[in-house]
């Protein structure tokens, strides 16, 4: 329990310096955010009263305070262009961009580690080798490629599926299909050659000389394998949340991604700034929460 | 060396050398033909002929909308995307060896701060600190490449301190600080040999998704160059009705390149540790 907590308070300093890290990049960002929003023919007037209104006009460390509270209770400005507070439109945007990332990560933990245990069970066999050849092909394409792809045979050439727009299910299934299938790749290595590694272990000799079947021996061996294949799913989460972002954009639906990429395009620094603050800490939480599972599963790990 | 290469080194081998052979052909090309490599780099445009069919009006994969031959926008992304990821990954290696030794062998200070540096990338999203670096430097070839390193040392240099770490206690590193090598000797003669071969496999793959996370950013509008693979499928994409072709052959490209380094490296990964590989 005290290791946890150590671990927690260890989480939240990182969190703290990752915040730090980016209220200071942005800062040393070349070129005023006042004046592009402003124009170049804006009156020192304006601007001096504008910047007066954004906080910018206080000294630094004042700014890094105000802008430390505005992390914790949540406020984060208003946006430059869409005259909204950063704080609504994240809560408007995230909706889909939760749904795609849970899914993706839950279907593809579930297919990517039961085809990569099955492969390795029946290692060198005829599924081994194809699927570590389709999984190897997979892995090449990325998001970005994959997708048009898949719009492509999907819906030019078959019609079956609908593309853009984010109304219902049938919507969702391309941008989730884009987002399992290099996932699943990943973890079907990683599930396959970890299952490997340890079924030459002595403790499995024991276990088979103890006579039990191959579906027991398999069970156990299975949940050995469970922690690494969190740990990569962790891993994975920057590579999914990066992917997300990308799916969103070329399907069109309205998400973190999209807010981020629009946020790049206009040089609106508020909402930039709240989309990455907030991914990251969504981020840590979740690894946060990965370590604490693993430290459950198998008390090897210490928490 | 009497151990059997196996087969993905060969296939990746092939496969890698062929592109290297057309990026190569392609710089002499633009170099001897075009006069320079730089700047009339670019294919040359032709609006009255865009989005020509692979096959026809002697366009061997057709054209983009700009009526840029697409073998060519092929060819000048390879450069392009090998130069950036080349020197990116060399880059980053060098750089995760000397602090991995340094995490090693140096004071506290420089163990714990480079411990809370690696983590600290390790932890962030790496497309997010990359975009953040680039709204910093801008968006040119050198703020691309700088992005690009710092979120991939990191990496390099965790391996580098594991397998430091590991040979720093071996016999002969001890018999050679005992006849008195100075540290820096010590460092490049009998450290970093040890350690490149692990390297090696780790650059390789290092390359593959440094491809990758370039033609991403190059996707969202925030590559370098306009030459980046991810450019110019983010072009692609809107004419998919139209010209399907081009999504087409520039997945193809890229993944028959991808697929080139991922099988050199897994190759190489098993031919170094037998142990590991099944």
């Amino acid at each position: 329990m005290q290791e946890s907590l150590k671990k927690l308070g260890y989480s939240f300093f990182t969190m703290f310096i990752a915040v730090s890290a980016i209220f200071i990049v942005l800062r040393a960002t070349p070129g005023d955010p006042v004046e592009k929003v402003l124009g170049a023919e804006a009156k020192p007037e304006e601007i001096v009263k504008y910047r007066a209104q954004l906080g910018l006009d206080q000294p630094i460390l004042i700014q890094y305070k105000n802008y430390l509270v505005g992390v914790v209770t949540g406020d984060m400005g208003e946006s430059l262009f869409k005259k909204q507070e950063v704080k609504t439109l994240i809560s408007k945007h995230m909706g889909p961009t939760v749904v795609l990332a849970f899914i993706s990560v839950g279907c593809a933990m579930f297919l990517g580690t039961f085809l990569g245990i099955i492969a390795g069970f029946k290692r060198a066999g005829v599924f081994d080798n194809v699927s570590r050849i389709i999984s190897l092909i997979f892995l090449s394409f990325p998001i970005f490629s994959l997708a048009p792809i898949l719009v492509y045979i999907f819906s030019v050439k078959l019609g079956i599926l609908p593309v853009s727009e984010w109304s219902g299910v049938k919507h969702s299934i391309l941008p989730l299909i884009t987002l399992i299938i290099p996932l699943s790749a990943v973890l079907m290595r990683v599930s396959r050659n970890k299952l490997l590694e340890e079924a030459g272990e002595p403790w499995v000799q024991v276990l088979k000389s103890k006579g039990l079947s191959e579906m027991q021996v398999l069970k156990r061996l299975t949940k050995v394998c469970l922690p690494t294949i969190l740990n990569v799913v962790a891993i994975q989460l920057s590579v999914v949340l990066a992917g997300t972002m990308i799916t969103e954009t070329i399907f069109d639906i309205p998400g973190m991604g999209m807010l981020l990429f629009e946020g790049i395009q206009n040089r609106d620094y508020p909402v930039v700034q709240g989309v990455i603050i907030y991914s990251t800490i969504i981020y840590m939480g979740v690894y946060f929460i990965v370590d604490f599972c693993n430290s459950k599963i198998d008390p090897r790990i210490q928490a | 060396m009497s151990k059997k290469m196996n087969k993905e080194i060969k296939i990746g081998s092939i496969l890698l050398s062929s592109y290297l052979l057309w990026a190569v052909a392609w710089l002499i090309y633009s170099y001897f033909i075009r006069g320079s490599i730089t700047a009339p780099y670019f294919p040359v445009t032709d609006m009255t002929k865009e989005l020509v069919f692979p096959g026809s009006e002697g366009f061997i994969l057709g054209t983009d909308i700009y009526g840029r031959s697409v073998v060519e926008i092929l060819s000048a992304g390879l450069a392009y995307s090998l130069g950036v990821s080349l020197l990116v990954s060399l880059t980053s290696a060098s750089i995760g060896i000397i602090i991995g030794y340094l995490s090693v062998t140096g004071s506290n200070i420089i163990k714990i701060g480079s411990d809370l540096v690696i983590n600290l990338i390790f932890i962030f999203p790496s497309i997010l600190i990359a975009i953040m670096v680039m709204s910093v430097t801008g968006q040119s070839f050198w703020g691309l490449v700088f992005a690009l390193v710092i979120t991939g040392w990191p990496g390099y240099a965790r391996i580098a301190r594991g397998e430091t770490m590991r040979i720093i206690n071996l016999t002969y590193v001890e018999s050679a600080r005992a006849v008195g090598v100075p540290e820096l000797r010590l460092f490049l003669k009998v450290i970093v040999p040890s350690i490149l071969p692990l390297m090696m496999v780790h650059i390789v793959l290092g390359v593959s998704g440094v491809i990758i996370s370039e033609a991403a950013l190059g996707f969202l509008g925030l590559g370098g160059s306009e030459y980046s693979w991810g450019a110019m499928l983010s072009i692609a994409k809107t004419v998919l009705l139209e010209a399907p072709y081009m999504v087409i052959t520039l997945s193809a490209v890229m993944a028959g390149l991808i697929i080139g380094l991922n099988l050199l490296g897994d190759g190489l990964r098993d031919y170094l540790d037998p142990r590991k590989s099944f």
